[in-house]
């Protein structure tokens, strides 16, 4: 038993009922609460650097538990978004009216959900770590209870999650009945015997349906724009960045470690999922006003542009994925950053909102729009050298096997990009040629949300100038996978 | 043949037909929209899904099914509804939108599955499966090669208790 492969793990759940337990035994006073956030930024960025700065690879617990190069990949990623989710709910809890310690605390839980399923190498890891993930999720979408938006989100996600939850476990039921394995690399050496097997193919389907829910892609995508729009904003930016990449690190390990032949036989259905989520996202996302919805929708697109990866079926489109996926955290969170402070006080988090923002704060009006452009995929930011990646790879694919699906996914995704330029560029403008400012007084900026909010720059330049470093980190660990 | 060659044939078909049956009833009674059915029909739903359990020899977690579902989680049940008041449930109508999209949708999913089933005919040359679900075989698997899974969903109950006392307390400090 290799059980001090996951101490990352045990140091996070402990970290998680260490905050629970602090409050309850201090008692603080409610504005001493930060520090305990703080305390536990700072103890995930120790563990960023000593834990994972040399890790150990293995597999542990019978091969269920796996540390190689994509686990530790995932885990910095999801280290990273805790420690940025974490700063914008200091920014945040104000406006939750009580119980901002077990905020804390679920949120360092849900990470701990997230770090399992980075390892997950068989089917009872996947379904517990994502049900660990999901149920956390529950709670804190609905956590500002008095707000009716914020249940009715909490509602849907619960329903269509347990609903996604049971076609998962009946795939799993279906696999596992047709071939006695859970273990994703033993069942990798069976599959291609029950390639034939339509038991089989309904259980993977149905697997891929559980997965397909947790990044909303099409068509399981209807909860995204209601539950990104009712959820506490830091709730939403977590939902965005984490939970989608722990659905994509289970989507890569089921799909290309679990059963590499299936895959190959299935890029066609791959892509036509990933150019409908593009153009269901990217046209849905057109006439939004709300600016959570529409981040809702076009997390959405997004989620098809980074299926491009896997629907390439090949090393590249794999690195691309996760190197997309890096610079995705640091926009996303930027963008929720600002919405989180800029409207503060405002019921609806309408676009209208942001109007001389330029004037109010030049360093929000500034990030705001360096993540609009990134989203949108122009260079030079982090979203543009990922969009290229995984075209290039979609591309490379369709040349290699004569599959003129590739050119149309990729002629897709372009097009999807071109609509996307609309919105993203209706948000700055919104910034900064508004006709009608009716607020313009300055907002204060608070030490920690000017920090976070320069890290998330520095995040979506670095990787967007200097692609290397994150580019062979992501090469690297996508050499893990066995396709 | 003997009967007890196709008695579970037939204890399966009929817990598998009740199952169904009552599973539709909890969510679609014609006779009545009160929620107290629904529930009294969700533990018929449970119990016959505990006798296939039995069929398929996991006699622990039929027990278990029976003692916490059928039990305590629908006195639990019971109790909400009959604290809640619910008379406004009871008069909404159903909506033909989502009611055909769900038939729809159901349907699909039913027709794929038959043809599956049929197309792969499961066990017609298989050996009959070795079936061990008794209390000391699940425990040997859940304690090694399942442990990690059994623990992480400790931290998930945990996490659930700490939701629902967040989310159900009167006021929160």
């Amino acid at each position: 038993m290799n059980a001090s492969l996951m101490s990352l793990e045990i140091w996070v759940i402990a970290l998680g009922v260490v905050l629970m337990l602090a409050d309850f035994g201090f008692g603080l006073a409610p504005e001493r609460r930060r520090f305990l956030a703080y305390l536990a930024i700072a103890t995930l960025g120790t563990l960023l650097i000593t834990n994972l700065g040399n890790y150990t690879t293995g597999t542990a617990f019978n091969g269920s538990f796996v540390e190689d190069t994509l686990a530790v990949f995932f885990k910095r990623f999801f280290l990273v978004a805790a420690m940025l989710v974490l700063f914008m709910s200091v920014e945040f809890s104000d406006r939750i009216a009580g119980g901002i310690t077990e905020y804390y605390s679920l949120i360092v839980f849900a990470l701990s959900g997230m770090l399992f399923a980075a390892s997950a190498n068989d089917f009872a890891m996947l379904f517990v770590s994502i049900e660990l993930i999901t149920i956390t999720f529950y709670v804190l979408t609905s956590f500002q209870r008095g707000r009716l938006i914020s249940l009715e989100a909490g509602v849907k996600y619960l329903i269509l999650g347990a609903l996604s939850s049971a076609f998962l476990v009946f795939g799993i039921a279906l696999v596992w009945g047709t071939t006695g394995q859970l273990n994703f690399n033993k069942l990798a050496l069976v599959a291609a015997q029950f390639e034939t097997n339509k038991i089989f193919l309904l259980g993977v389907l149905f697997v891929l349906v559980g997965l397909g829910f947790k990044i909303a892609a099409f068509p399981f995508q209807i909860w995204a724009p209601d539950v990104y729009q009712g959820a506490p904003t830091p709730t939403t930016a977590f939902l965005a960045v984490g939970s989608k990449a722990a659905g994509f690190v289970l989507l890569l390990r089921v799909l290309f470690t679990a059963l590499p032949d299936i895959a190959k036989h299935w890029a066609d259905l791959l892509i036509v999922i990933s150019g409908i989520t593009i153009l269901y996202g990217n046209l849905c996302a057109l006439p939004q006003r709300n600016l959570k919805r529409l981040l809702g929708y076009s997390s959405i697109a997004h989620a098809g542009y980074l299926l491009l990866g896997v629907a390439a079926l090949s090393v590249s489109g794999q690195a691309a994925l996760l190197y997309y996926l890096a610079g995705y955290l640091f926009t996303v969170v930027a963008a929720f950053l600002v919405i989180c402070v800029v409207m503060r006080h405002l019921d609806n988090e309408d676009i209208s909102a942001l109007a001389g923002l330029h004037q109010r704060s030049p360093l929000l009006a500034v990030t705001m729009t360096l993540a609009m452009v990134s989203l949108a995929g122009i260079p030079p930011m982090a979203g543009f050298f990922g969009k290229f990646l995984l075209l290039k790879a979609v591309i490379q694919q369709g040349a290699i096997n004569h599959n003129h699906g590739y050119y149309c996914l990729a002629f897709t995704a372009l097009v999807g990009v071109v609509i996307s330029l609309y919105y993203y560029f209706g948000v700055i403008r919104a910034i900064y040629w508004s006709p009608n400012t009716p607020d313009l007084s300055p907002i204060p900026l608070s030490g920690p949300v000017k920090f976070s909010v320069c890290v998330c720059i520095a995040g979506m330049f670095w990787i967007g100038l200097f692609p290397s470093v994150v580019f062979n980190l992501a090469t690297e660990a996508a050499k893990a996978l066995s396709l | 043949m003997a009967l007890s060659d196709i008695l579970p044939d037939i204890l399966f078909y009929l817990f598998a037909a009740l199952t169904l049956l009552c599973g539709v009833l909890v969510v679609a009674n014609p006779f009545s929209r009160n929620p107290v059915t629904s529930a009294m029909f969700l533990v018929l739903t449970i119990i016959s899904m505990a006798g296939l359990f039995v069929l398929l020899h996991a006699f622990f977690l039929a027990a278990v099914q029976i003692i916490v579902y059928a039990g305590a989680v629908i006195v639990l049940f019971l109790f909400v509804i009959m604290l809640l008041d619910l008379k406004e449930e009871q008069r909404r109508k159903i909506k033909l939108f989502g009611a055909v999209a769900g038939l729809v949708s159901v349907g699909v999913i039913m027709i794929i599955s038959l043809k599956a089933l049929r197309a792969a005919r499961p066990g017609a040359n298989l050996p009959a499966p070795q079936l061990e679900g008794g209390t000391n075989a699940l425990g040997q698997l859940l304690f090694t090669q399942y442990v990690l899974p059994f623990e992480v969903v400790s931290i998930l109950l945990l996490v659930a208790m700490v939701g629902v006392i967040l989310l159900s307390k009167k006021d929160l400090k």
